[in-house]
């Protein structure tokens, strides 16, 4: 979902960096030294995930990791994903020094959202089958509306909407799958071993 | 101990994924033009070597006038007569925002010759051995489309993750300074 570069006119281009320093900002106010190593993990994490590729779709598929970002981190998988995307854009030349802004934009923005909705099930002292619901949610739709972001980034930039997000959403079902199992089983390891990052001590 | 084994067997689960060579569908498209006799052949990639497959190629010049269009065969391939006689831009645009671009810069072009010369003249030569050296060199054309743009590889994402960690350490010095204060 790395939107290359040249695709997109350079007013989407300039809203999208300013939408991401808003968000980059409120994410960054509230950071203690001590959660910073789970930030650098949790960036490793994301940026990694990018090479995971899967064997469906007509294009790009990989691996996103947003939702579980979104989970432990809330605003602040805003740095950590900028951080991730311009380190991909470096190394990978994934999406582009450009598109920095609009992508982590597109990224981070779902995570947040997906906090925000899903994050209260996601504790040690709710049920566990609230627990899984909620986690695998949480890692199902932060794709769905990264999907429905890029396709509104396109659509800004003069394509059709709804053909545009439907393939992306639709290229990115067994994504989706594959995320919201992996975010409920991360979740569930973490609160065996790590239970207080869940509690949003951090967040 | 339970919990540490099952860590192991996740990652595990997860390198596999990583370093295993699936044949798969990347996120970063590439292009790769070159010129034999008076026809421009294209080829078109996914990161990872999956072949682009039914993507629409515009060809510019460099002043951005659109010169034609046409679009990759199963193969990723696509070719065209050299409309004139100008540097081309070839540009590949895969769907989901993907895009990406090859210059043929000006030397490269070889316009189509006149019939009218007769004999052999400077110019039938030039053609005679442009024609064998085409020949000749299409292989390793061939070769170099398919080693160009292969992925990410081992290093480039041991050194992100390392830059990674890198950034925490600058960030932990700071944070730690401010709060000594």
């Amino acid at each position: 979902m790395h939107i290359s570069e040249g695709v997109l006119s350079p007013a989407i281009l300039t809203g999208g960096a300013a939408l991401t320093a808003i968000g980059v900002g409120i994410g960054l106010k509230s950071v203690d030294y001590e959660e910073i190593p789970y930030i650098g993990i949790l960036t490793a994490g994301f940026f990694v995930a990018s090479i995971i590729h899967l064997p469906v779709g007509p294009a790009s598929v990989h691996l996103i990791l947003n939702g579980m970002l979104g989970l432990i981190l809330g605003w602040k998988a805003f740095p950590a994903i900028l951080i991730g995307l311009a380190l991909q854009a470096l190394l990978f030349q994934f999406g582009g020094i450009t598109t920095l802004g609009i992508n982590t934009f597109n990224m981070a923005l779902p995570a947040v959202v997906c906090y925000y909705l899903f994050g209260w099930g996601v504790k040690v002292k709710s049920g566990r089958l609230i627990f899984i619901i909620t986690a695998f949610a949480s890692g199902c739709c932060a794709v769905f509306f990264a999907g429905i972001l890029v396709g509104f980034s396109l659509y800004l930039n003069g394509e059709a909407f709804l053909p545009a997000a439907k393939l992306l959403v639709a290229a990115h079902l067994p994504v989706m799958l594959i995320e919201g199992i992996l975010t409920a089983t991360c979740a569930l390891f973490l609160r065996k071993v790590r239970p207080e990052l869940l509690e949003g001590l951090y967040v | 101990m339970f919990d540490c084994r099952r860590l192991l067997v996740y990652l595990l689960f997860l390198s596999i994924f990583i370093f295993s060579d699936i044949p798969a569908f990347a996120h970063k498209v590439s292009i790769f033009a070159w010129v034999e006799g008076d026809t421009v052949y294209t080829q078109s990639k996914f990161s990872r070597g999956k072949k682009t497959k039914g993507a629409p190629v515009i060809v510019f010049d460099l002043e951005g006038n659109k010169l034609l269009e046409g679009k990759t065969d199963d193969k990723g391939e696509f070719s065209f007569k050299i409309p004139k006689k100008t540097a081309l831009k070839v540009v590949l645009k895969a769907s989901m925002g993907h895009m990406a671009e090859w210059k043929i810069p000006l030397e490269e072009i070889n316009p189509p010759l006149s019939s009218e010369s007769y004999g052999i003249s400077r110019q039938e030569i030039k053609k005679l051995i442009d024609e064998s050296l085409d020949r000749k060199l299409a292989p390793i054309m061939n070769m170099l489309a398919d080693s160009y743009e292969d992925g990410p590889s081992l290093t480039e994402i041991i050194s992100g993750i390392g830059y990674i960690f890198g950034l925490v350490g600058v960030a932990m010095y700071f944070a730690v300074r401010k709060k000594k204060k």
